[in-house]
């Protein structure tokens, strides 16, 4: 009996097979690395990120409570508009004094951020003589040791850079939004338009160029203070904000370990 | 002594393990990206694509390369903190192209000044706050301080 396909000829065609399959997957390799040299993106090709390990610290003290900020982060990473979507934003706490012969320390704790503060801070409802004390805490991205996001995502989208930044791979991310609930610091978004995590890139693409990102050039009272801890300059601002002021940093029991420092900090803060 | 004959079905099972196996480690080699293990457990060519974006707010160093007249004077007043971009809004644009009119930075009006100064009780005591009711309403901020220079009077 003839038969057309013999045991030699199925085990050289699965092996053909076997080996087209391996040389699509160096052609593809290859073409990666060939696309590296030859084509011209607009990222800035020197860039190490293992050279730099990026921080921010922020002075509860210096705020103003101006909003630009926000205004700025908005305009330069093309935050979709609408109360809801913020890579940084600006609470207002106000600590009332406490009600007489209660016992307390300190009275109720009102806590707002219209429109994340982005238009400014309206006068208070509550009158000046009834506050016991009134600040703004920016807020942003807490770049924690441990992130719960990184930990949750189920595809692997977002993830830490080596320099420093916590960032969402757009392209991988299904838009499940567990990392969103998962944030502690409330620092995520979903995009409505892309439909995937949006959340502080600590403006990566300023960052690799040399520039601040647009929060800390825009501030006026240098409340943000931004530095390269792998590289310290001169007269390091890092440096020198460690060194003046007693930091703390938002909710450590939580064990996320968070990066971002924060000076002045009152106990009130979430 | 007789050998143990192995059934044929175990052999089945093997062989299909192995199969699978390795198909396995050929679909993860044709879809894992080549820079996938650059930096990390993630896409490497994902930084670059963040990193490709437009800088909107062109930082206060490029304006004080063709504005360096400004800097004498915004250095030595309280003023001296802050950015170009941040009364003058996002100059990018403008430095790219700078003989473009369309192009340049708007010059601020009262809202600007008012941004920081207006009086509210949970600014620190430091800023200089004023009452917008009661400071000479009707007139301009300008007509009275000077933004570059706020201690000197125009």
């Amino acid at each position: 009996m003839k038969n057309s396909v013999t045991r030699r000829s199925m085990l050289a065609s699965l092996g053909g097979a076997v080996a087209s399959l391996m040389s699509l997957a160096a052609a593809r390799t290859a073409k990666a690395a060939v696309q590296k040299v030859f084509v011209t993106t607009s990222a800035p090709k020197d860039y190490d990120p293992h050279a730099h390990k990026w921080l921010m610290c922020l002075d509860v003290d210096k705020c103003i409570g101006c909003g630009l900020c926000v205004d700025a982060c908005k305009t330069e990473n093309h935050v979709p508009q609408g109360p809801t979507f913020f890579r940084t934003w600006i609470e207002r706490y106000i600590i009332k004094k406490p009600k007489p012969g209660s016992g307390e320390a300190r009275g109720e704790v009102v806590v707002d951020s219209p429109n994340g503060g982005r238009d400014g801070f309206p006068p208070t409802l509550v009158p000046r003589e009834e506050i016991l004390k009134s600040f703004f805490v920016p807020k942003l991205c807490n770049l924690c040791e441990h992130s719960p996001c990184v930990q949750v995502c189920p595809v692997g989208a977002t993830f830490d850079s080596p320099d420093g930044a916590v960032l969402v791979d757009p392209k991988y991310c299904i838009g499940c939004g567990f990392c969103i609930q998962a944030c502690p610091y409330g620092c995520r978004f979903l995009n409505p338009e892309t439909k995937t995590a949006e959340k502080c890139t600590l403006c990566y693409h300023r960052i690799t160029r040399g520039l601040k990102p647009a929060c800390v050039e825009i501030c006026p009272t240098e409340a943000r203070i931004f530095g390269d801890l792998k590289n310290p300059v001169e007269h390091d601002p890092i440096q020198a904000f460690i060194q003046k002021n007693k930091v703390n940093s938002l909710k450590p029991h939580l064990g996320t370990n968070p990066r971002v420092m924060y000076a002045n900090l009152d106990k009130e803060v979430r | 002594m007789s050998r143990v004959k192995m059934p044929p079905q175990i052999y089945r099972i093997v062989l299909l393990t192995v199969a699978i196996i390795i198909s396995y480690l050929i679909a993860r080699r044709l879809l894992t990206p080549p820079s996938f293990h650059q930096y990390g457990f993630f896409r490497g060519e994902a930084l670059a694509e963040h990193a490709s974006h437009t800088p909107v707010f062109a930082g206060r160093k490029a304006c004080l390369e063709c504005h360096d007249e400004i800097q004498a004077r915004l250095f030595k007043g309280e003023h001296k903190t802050i950015g170009c971009e941040t009364c003058h809004g996002p100059a990018s644009a403008h430095v790219t192209d700078p003989d473009s009119e369309a192009k340049k930075p708007d010059k601020r009006n009262t809202t600007a000044c008012v941004r920081c100064h207006e009086a509210n009780p949970t600014r620190p005591v430091t800023q200089k706050q004023i009452n917008l009711k009661n400071h000479y309403s009707g007139q301009k901020c300008v007509e009275c301080h000077v933004p570059h220079q706020p201690n000197e009077v125009p």
